[in-house]
């Protein structure tokens, strides 16, 4: 049995139909990446599974308990958002509280840990991040990738069944890309689950085990870094494929 | 030439008058209490556009901000009366208004103005704060309450706190005309005393004196607090050792 089992997802917004039942099972420490099209639902998918979107039908299990995704009960709700952590795109850093502050939050309202111990993990956390030296910074003093390394912290702080990323480096300048993927690529050598979107195709082949092609709404092609870019058999696949330049070799990315 | 301008006077009548600041103090904060109440719940309904009480609070809202305080101070001492009556009249009751203190009258209508006021800035401040870091919050596993009470109202309350403080010295202010629901604060009680001495111009001088340090402290406070919970514009250490990445 898998860690994460998703069946039947199903989102629209208005007449878009953006998830068109989407199976999908996540085993322990897969870091499990996302790619497709622009409009393809990779970001609705993630958003989906902690309920920042409502799903119109699908249920997801964690360690063999199953939540319905179109569940109104909050307490369900509250539930299935703690197995899941997000990282998003715009960081979203809570800008009135400190690098450590936001570190700190959820393990002291959340999770009900005192304040002491919380001190202890989001210390920890943020060594891991090598974001040591900031920990009274606001999020305003920091650039781009170090707020995103400190969401990173803040997310793995809470021991999260499954990590979800939403495109992490999209909104950072090229030369500070490189220390968030590495941020990343550290929290999947230690056996953290990943859902990941990004458009960081050479970091994907590098780092994610698995990768998940989606298109209007389906699961196309789903595969290791090898048989998705080396060996794609699926027509739309390779013309995705072709479009972003990946169908010749890539020389492996080094960090 | 009898003395035209006693200026002697503007000083010694002060502590004549600060006997009524209570009364003034008073009717304030319990319009303020009243304001932010209502001007949250205004608020609130208005973001979440429930339907009827949504447009009776936009007509009320702009009713009351676009008529003088002076008439809405009238109307709810004349018509709360008026509405008593007939509500005696048709349910039988016996219900009398005149065991109704006038200030009562004056905390209505001064607080329903400054909710008025106040809906629009709390409504502001709610919606300046990020869709992103309420949505982090949520996916946290926080409840809405401690979204509100964690990320929504600290945010809202900084990006609030200089308007609000605004309007609290208008309705300082404004508690000068509570003499028209037969209140006696500190203006009223000058006029009483001008009138027993001829002396308009003094009193008139003192009031202003007395209004002027009441919104000049209250002035320094609210910069105080803003200073408190603002965001420091540097970062602890000016040092910027290089990270490890």
């Amino acid at each position: 049995m898998s860690l994460i089992e998703i069946k039947g997802l199903k989102k629209r917004f208005g007449t878009n139909v953006v998830l068109d039942g989407v199976d999908l099972n996540i085993n322990k420490g897969e870091v499990v990446a996302i790619i497709g099209p622009s409009g393809t639902g990779k970001s609705t998918l993630l958003r989906s599974l902690n309920l920042l979107e409502k799903p119109e039908a699908g249920t997801i299990s964690v360690e063999g308990k199953e939540y319905n995704l179109t569940s109104r009960s909050s307490k369900e709700k509250l539930e299935l958002r703690q197995h899941t952590e997000m990282v998003f795109q715009q960081f979203n850093l809570f800008k009135n509280k400190t690098a450590l502050e936001n570190v700190m939050e959820g393990l002291t309202v959340v999770k009900k840990i005192p304040k002491e111990q919380a001190k202890q993990i989001a210390l920890e956390e943020l060594e891991k991040v090598g974001m040591s030296d900031r920990l009274n910074y606001y999020p305003k003093h920091l650039s781009g990738g170090q707020q995103q390394r400190v969401a990173i912290a803040r997310a793995l702080a809470l021991k999260p069944n499954l990590l979800l990323m939403d495109e992490p480096t999209s909104a950072l300048d090229p030369e500070l890309v490189g220390e968030v993927l590495l941020t990343i690529k550290r929290a999947a050598k230690e056996g953290n689950t990943i859902l990941l979107v990004t458009h960081e195709m050479d970091f994907v082949r590098n780092v994610a085990n698995r990768i998940i092609f989606l298109e209007k709404g389906k699961i196309v092609a789903d595969g290791t870094p090898h048989e998705i870019f080396d060996n794609p058999t699926n027509e739309r696949l390779i013309t995705f494929l072709k479009n972003i330049n990946m169908l010749r070799t890539a020389d492996d990315y080094v960090i | 030439m009898a003395k035209l301008f006693d200026i002697k006077l503007v000083f010694t009548e002060i502590p004549e008058l600060l006997k009524y600041l209570p009364t003034t103090l008073y009717l304030t904060a319990i319009a303020l209490v009243i304001g932010l109440v209502v001007g949250f719940l205004i608020a609130l309904i208005r973001m979440k556009k429930i339907p009827v009480l949504n447009q009776l609070a936009t007509a009320f809202v702009s009713v009351v901000r676009g008529t003088p305080i002076i008439v809405q101070l009238y109307i709810s001492y004349f018509g709360i009366p008026i509405a008593l009556k007939y509500f005696n009249y048709y349910h039988g009751t016996k219900y009398n208004i005149n065991v109704i203190p006038g200030i009562i009258f004056a905390m209505i209508a001064l607080g329903l103005n400054q909710s008025a006021f106040d809906s629009e800035t709390i409504r502001a401040a709610i919606q300046s704060v990020d869709k992103g870091q309420i949505e982090a919050a949520k996916s946290m596993g926080m409840n809405s309450w401690q979204v509100l009470k964690r990320v929504i109202i600290p945010q809202a309350v900084s990006v609030a706190l200089l308007p609000l403080g605004n309007s609290l010295i208008a309705l300082i202010k404004g508690t000068s005309l509570a003499f028209t629901c037969s209140v006696v604060e500190i203006t009223a009680a000058g006029k009483i005393l001008a009138g027993k001495n001829y002396r308009y111009f003094e009193v008139y001088c003192s009031l202003a004196i007395i209004y002027w340090v009441i919104t000049f402290v209250l002035e320094r406070v609210l910069a105080l607090i803003e200073k408190k919970i603002s965001i420091p514009e540097q970062p602890p250490e000016k040092k910027k050792k290089e990270s490890v990445a």
